[in-house]
């Protein structure tokens, strides 16, 4: 309930913050901009229109997910709001636990609206709804989860540029992790072999959750990865937040 | 106060507006310059692996945009000096990065066959799509159709358009010219009803050369 409470008021925060209407103003001329594009793609227009819709809608809700989360923590010891919080009897792994679950669900309801808005402009231009885009939606906000959860993480002992950094450098390497085991397993001598194995299966695998190349050819995501998706999106978001709990609980706070 | 700011707002806005089109004016006079520029970028693309590499995820959409240079690569070429050199490249990274993307591959071998004159480089390309999709009967029916009107190949041509008329999805003109082609190989019948499905069913500069064949071949 008091986490509840600390989300409900993260996305009271989030939804207040001008950033959100940027992003969303250019979410929306992103579908704009790829619909004047189509004609000039020779009949792919529709598979151009999914494929930046969903580019472009998963971009900017890992952007704002890394930004807004970056001075998340830091804005309530800045203004000394996290003292008040404290003082009630609210545990600080529940303070860190409610803004993860306010950030996610910002987040995730953008991405979701985005989705919204790009199944309809190819529904009304193509004549055909994409609903393959909904499987793909779905395991973005579970990569988005564990964005959302790198970057409350870092936020609970750095500052934010810093958080802002993590965040994206995590992004970044988790879509590189599977080659990162291939070239680690291929020639490496076995001292560099073990460290990146142990590397590659602590870095998130984001790749699980990239339908995307699928949903533009028509194709849905099969239940069984689904269901892969959530159990594997769930521990490790799950491993973060314990983490950053424990860290944040053992924090000076001045 | 506020006439202050209103004079620095106009002041600030107009100094933008001066410096935006001194911008534009100076790349006004180096046109032909950023066009060649423009082109040497694609020889510079890296291979699609490489691109794939850094797409971090995004490999269909940055397959997309190299698809949309490609055509606008193409669309240059084709009102100036109708050379396409770079044409099989920018193709290869778009499928490297979508190998489901089936287009590039029908056009990439089309122009190589048709405006390059080198029909083996585009039944290359057409029989890596047929690797990466082997239930899509446009591409075997397009291999078929290259061998007929490029390669003057018809038994491989026939075997091609029976292999599609085989594929689920195909459309019903297939099992059709697989028919023609097993009876009437070498007939100029049989490259006029080809080039009149490409005028029926190609995007518009594929139709612009068939027009031109249609032409060649005496067609009505």
């Amino acid at each position: 309930m008091r986490i509840l409470a600390i989300a409900r008021n993260t996305v009271r925060e989030a939804v207040r913050e001008r950033l959100m209407l940027v992003l969303g103003l250019f979410g929306f001329a992103l579908l704009l901009g790829s619909q004047a594009l189509s004609p000039l793609a020779l009949g792919e227009g529709r598979k151009v229109v999914i494929d930046f819709g969903l580019a472009g809608s998963m971009l900017l809700a890992t952007l704002l997910s890394v930004f807004l989360g970056a001075r998340l923590l830091q804005k309530e010891l800045e203004r000394k709001t996290l003292d008040s919080i404290l003082a009630k009897p609210v545990r600080r792994e529940e303070f860190v636990l409610g803004k993860f679950f306010g950030l996610w669900f910002t987040t995730a309801v953008l991405l979701a609206a985005e989705a919204l808005i790009l199944a309809s402009v190819v529904t009304v231009a193509y004549g055909r709804t994409p609903w393959t885009i909904a499987g793909a939606t779905a395991l973005s906000v579970i990569e988005l989860g564990i964005v959302t959860a790198v970057v409350v993480l870092f936020s609970s002992f750095t500052t934010p540029a810093l958080t802002a950094f993590f965040g994206i450098a995590a992004v970044v390497v988790g879509h590189f992790a599977e080659d990162l085991h291939y070239f680690a397993t291929h020639g490496a001598p076995l001292l560099v072999r073990a460290m990146t194995e142990a590397v590659y299966w602590a870095l998130p695998h984001l790749s699980v959750f990239n339908a995307r190349g699928l949903a533009v050819h028509d194709i849905a995501v099969e239940p069984e990865r689904m269901l892969f998706a959530i159990g594997y999106g769930g521990l490790y978001i799950a491993a973060l937040m314990i983490f950053a709990g424990t860290i944040f609980r053992r924090r000076e706070l001045k | 106060m506020t006439a202050r700011i209103d004079r620095g707002l106009v002041l600030g806005l107009l100094l933008t507006g001066l410096f935006l089109a001194g911008a534009a004016g100076l790349e006004g006079t180096q046109r032909a310059r950023l066009q060649r520029i423009h082109e040497e970028e694609l020889l510079y693309y890296p291979s699609g692996v490489a691109v794939r590499q850094a797409a971090l995820g995004y490999e269909t959409a940055a397959a997309d945009l190299t698809w949309l240079r490609g055509i606008q690569y193409y669309g240059e070429h084709r009102l100036t000096d109708q050379k396409y050199v770079l044409i099989g490249h920018v193709m290869d990274i778009v499928t490297e990065l979508d190998p489901a993307f089936t287009q590039p591959y029908v056009f990439g071998a089309f122009v190589m066959a048709q405006e390059l004159h080198e029909p083996q480089r585009g039944l290359d390309l057409l029989t890596r799509g047929m690797r990466a999709n082997p239930t899509d009967w446009r591409l075997a029916f397009e291999v078929g159709f290259l061998h007929y009107v490029s390669r003057h190949d018809y038994a491989s041509a026939a075997r091609y358009f029976t292999w599609a008329s085989r594929l689920p999805g195909h459309e019903d003109y297939v099992p059709r010219f697989a028919a023609f082609a097993n009876g009437r190989a070498g007939n100029t019948g049989m490259a006029i009803l080809l080039w009149k499905q490409v005028l029926a069913t190609g995007n518009e500069y594929m139709q612009d050369v068939a027009k031109r064949e249609l032409n060649r071949l005496g067609a009505p």
